[in-house]
């Protein structure tokens, strides 16, 4: 599962994407990346490490995971998630 | 302990926002004139330079002023004590730095008095490019220097 | 009523200029008009409706321009920098407002006056010349024809450093239809044309410079309004950091992530393989510089940047995020560089690198299919080609051969080889970097804005794409209609009073009517002043359907043509199930006409267009 990372999180990791373990959920992949980049512990899960933290977005496949099933999504190696803090422009 | 202001231009975006908190701050208006702080932009070299007094420990102002007007009170700050003040504003050209100005709008001479202990321009600066710092601290700057020789040293070797 | 408005944010009084005749004005701002349309881009259109026929042919000298700034304009205010041209748009005929920010607004008003009005035509160019009670028409002969950089040089060479230069290039100077007035060199009022209007008056540039006051109506409630805004955008994860370190380019790649950045003018879908390529982290990592801020903002997301070498050397200001993708994505360019210095021409040719970069991508399919005669073209074209497009902005900037077929702007170059139908704009103005068939809202948005093809009308990728204030499905139309309406009058709201559009991602109408009150001395409720927002859209609306502008739809691309790939594979923009519904929300009739009890509930309805 190819998992991608952009803006700030790019140097946290280190990376712009690596590949990830799959299947898993949602939560066990936050979990796993928080736990190989001990700097996101605080930035992709909130304070309880079962819920999403507040500034980020996170996408499979280009769909949101509100409009999935949030941090429960399932996801398997064909899988693209892409992770990011929370941004704008325009 | 004193405090004084330290700039870092690296830092400075160029959005004067310490100017208007400055004099919007002492004045009740946003008037980058009566500013005590000014932000200098050079485009050609992509920087910006904000300039502020730097309380000195040999203060020019307060050595010329007749009247005495100008004195460092217990916070180290040059206060300027405006009912000694005749204007002369000898002040004004004794500073090398500029950074104590006579505005014929107020008919005064206004210099920066760190707002009493809480910066306007310190805290509402976004870029951090202005700093409230203890006087008494002096940064070592040998490391710095040494980076910089080490690089020069590295460049000359490589060169040879 | 009026005479118990007060005028703080305000210097009251407005200039008027008719170069026709040569003659200076000192008017009193209309309070009133104030109280009600609150300043900028709202006022600036009661303004110019008052006294402009919306039939009227924006290039003849009986159109007016107006330099309009806000009660917010030059305070304290979160990104309080803004200012706002109306004028009648040359390139889509419908009321045109366009925003800028840099310090030129401000340092009006420190000069003592709140906007500019010009009329008529002067006989050779001219421009004007304000310190603080000194305010003059001088010779441009001597600038006319320099580019935006070599103006500003000079005037300030001449004037004194501490003026600040509004001014158009030789694009403006020739009435290319997309031609935009730059401040301090970077900044632009940038869409629908207003540098050729300028153009048309043979007006080059204001130079201001002021050293009064601007006062607010409650300076300790203000201050109080201020610092908690303030605190909250610097505290905010894009207002505070994200802006600041990537700028508005950092939305490539998510935007691509979606499936909503159009490739090829929107030919081959909208999920560019390359879009990294041209992302705001790749900017970061190559040639940014560092970042700059306009007046008084605390997001600073300015690109300062610089190509230190190559065939695309050069330094400047930017690209936004939608420069990158109209050089970029839409002309199937991946090179950073290219995207950087057809930006900078844009800059120092005072051009719209949305419309030019749209216009060239068009350019690109009508040739591949065979559209365009070989005689027309200086070189073969083909999506991807960097150097070409930068040599077709280059052209355009200087009006060489095919250049000034692209000045005409994507539509009636479309229509001039038989396919307007391939001209990915709206009411003739090119939509910006996201596609409305992945991002249903957006397309209502670039339907329905009030000045053709445009983004920051009602910035539905907010919702759609960021989640902010709250997330909504993009590729369903459910309650979109609501939420464009409710942004489109915050924004028309926000536009108005003089701050940056961008402080709303980080804060809300709460901040915003906050500041608003305290400056002008109002006690009105939040809704009281959001409806002034309101206002301002029904006017502009009233405006266009009074100058007979086209319905409102989209190209028939984004109707008809199904996404190839991507998470929005097979989606078309369903526009017509949005329109009803949003002109349902509007209170409009069902061809989109402000009712009559609409405009009386925005007290618009003795008012005569």
């Amino acid at each position: 599962m190819k998992v991608k990372f952009f803006a700030t999180y790019r140097a946290i990791a280190g990376c712009e994407s690596f590949d990830a373990p799959a299947p898993c959920t949602m939560l066990e992949l936050l979990q796993y990346c928080s736990k190989k980049w001990p700097k996101f512990r605080d930035l992709l899960l909130d304070k309880s490490g079962r819920q999403l933290g507040p500034d980020l977005i996170i996408m499979v496949n280009g769909r949101h995971i509100q409009h999935l099933d949030g941090i429960n999504t399932k996801l398997t190696d064909e899988d693209v998630v892409a992770i990011t803090p929370q941004m704008a422009g325009g | 302990m004193a405090k004084h202001l330290v700039v870092d231009p690296k830092k400075c975006v160029s959005c004067r926002t310490c100017e208007l908190a400055c004099s919007f701050g002492h004045h009740d208006v946003i008037n980058p004139t009566l500013s005590r702080i000014n932000v200098f932009h050079y485009e050609e070299d992509m920087i910006s330079v904000p300039v502020v007094c730097m309380q000195c420990d040999e203060p020019s102002c307060a050595a010329v002023c007749p009247t005495g007007a100008l004195h460092r009170n217990e916070d180290g700050v040059i206060e300027h004590d405006n009912s000694k003040c005749i204007k002369c504003k000898q002040c004004v050209s004794a500073c090398p730095l500029g950074n104590i100005s006579y505005s014929p709008k107020v008919q005064n001479v206004f210099k920066c008095d760190l707002c009493g202990g809480d910066p306007m321009c310190v805290k509402f600066c976004p870029s951090h490019a202005i700093t409230f710092a203890d006087t008494d601290f002096a940064p070592d700057k040998k490391q710095e220097a040494a980076d910089k020789i080490k690089e020069a040293a590295l460049q000359t070797r490589e060169g040879e | 009523m009026a005479d118990n408005i007060s005028q703080g944010g305000w210097t009251g009084t407005i200039l008027r200029v008719n170069l026709t005749r040569g003659t200076i004005k000192r008017e009193p701002l209309n309070m009133q008009d104030a109280h009600d349309y609150v300043g900028a881009r709202g006022l600036g259109t009661k303004m110019y409706c008052d006294e402009v026929d919306p039939k009227v042919n924006p290039l003849s000298p009986k159109n007016k321009l107006i330099f309009m700034t806000g009660p917010l304009t030059g305070t304290f205010a979160t990104s309080g920098g803004r200012y706002e041209v109306v004028s009648k748009a040359p390139l889509t005929g419908t009321i045109g407002a366009a925003n800028s920010g840099g310090h030129f607004g401000p340092e009006l008003k420190f000069a003592g006056y709140d906007g500019i009005i010009f009329e008529g035509k002067a006989k050779e160019p001219v421009y004007l010349y304000i310190n603080d009670d000194v305010v003059e028409l001088r010779s441009a002969k001597k600038y006319w024809g320099k580019s935006v950089p070599v103006t500003t040089d000079k005037m300030q060479e001449d004037l004194g450093k501490e003026f600040r230069i509004a001014t158009i290039a030789p694009t403006g100077e020739r009435g290319v239809l997309f031609a935009t007035i730059m401040n301090e060199k970077n900044r632009a009022a940038g869409r629908g044309g207003m540098g050729a209007v300028m153009g048309s008056k043979n007006l080059k540039a204001i130079a201001v410079h002021g050293t009064g006051d601007i006062k607010v109506a409650r300076p300790e409630k203000f201050l109080k309004e201020v610092t908690k805004a303030r605190k909250m955008l610097m505290e905010h994860p894009v207002c505070g950091e994200g802006l600041a370190a990537f700028g508005t380019e950092i939305l490539v790649n998510i935007v691509n992530e979606v499936g909503g950045l159009p490739v090829n003018n929107a030919r081959d879908g909208s999920s560019f393989d390359k879009a990294n390529n041209i992302s705001g982290e790749m900017l970061a990592e190559t040639y940014l510089v560092k970042n700059q801020g306009c007046f008084g903002c605390s997001m600073a997301c300015g690109r300062v940047t610089k190509v230190p070498q190559g065939i695309f050397e050069g330094k400047g200001e930017g690209p936004e995020y939608e420069a990158g993708w109209s050089f970029g994505a839409a002309c199937g360019v991946d090179d950073i560089a290219a995207v950087l210095k057809a930006n900078w021409l844009c800059n120092e040719y005072g051009m719209d690198p949305i419309t030019l970069g749209s216009t060239i991508a068009c350019a690109y399919e009508l040739y591949e299919m065979g559209a365009i005669p070989e005689a027309d073209v200086p070189f073969p074209f083909a999506f991807g080609d960097a150097e070409g497009m930068v040599k077709l902005a280059e052209m355009t900037a200087k009006g060489k051969g095919f250049g000034n077929t692209l000045a005409l702007g994507s539509y009636r170059m479309a229509e001039k080889y038989g396919h307007p139908e391939l001209s990915m704009s709206v009411k003739k103005q090119e939509m910006p970097a996201y596609d409305g068939r992945a991002i249903q809202g957006i397309g209502l948005e670039y339907a329905t804005s009030n000045r053709g093809g445009c983004h920051v009308r009602g910035y539905m990728i907010s919702p759609e794409v960021l989640g902010l204030p709250f997330k909504m499905d993009p590729l369903v139309t459910e309650g979109k209609a609501s939420t464009l309406k409710l942004f489109q009058d915050l924004t028309a709201l926000c536009d108005s009073t003089g701050i940056c559009l961008f402080s709303t991602f980080g804060i809300g109408l709460p901040e915003i009517a906050g500041q608003y009150r305290e400056a002008v001395g109002s006690d009105e409720s939040d809704e009281e002043i959001l409806l002034k927002g309101e206002r301002v859209w029904n006017l502009e609306k009233k405006f266009n359907m009074a100058a007979g502008v086209e319905k409102d739809t989209l190209p028939p691309r984004l109707l008809r043509e199904e996404l190839p790939s991507g998470p929005a594979k097979g989606k078309v923009n369903e526009l017509q199930t949005m329109l009803a519904e949003y002109y349902a929300e509007r209170g409009w009739s069902k061809d989109g006409e402000p009712t009559k009890a609409k405009l009386k509930a925005l007290s618009l309805d003795g008012y005569k267009l």
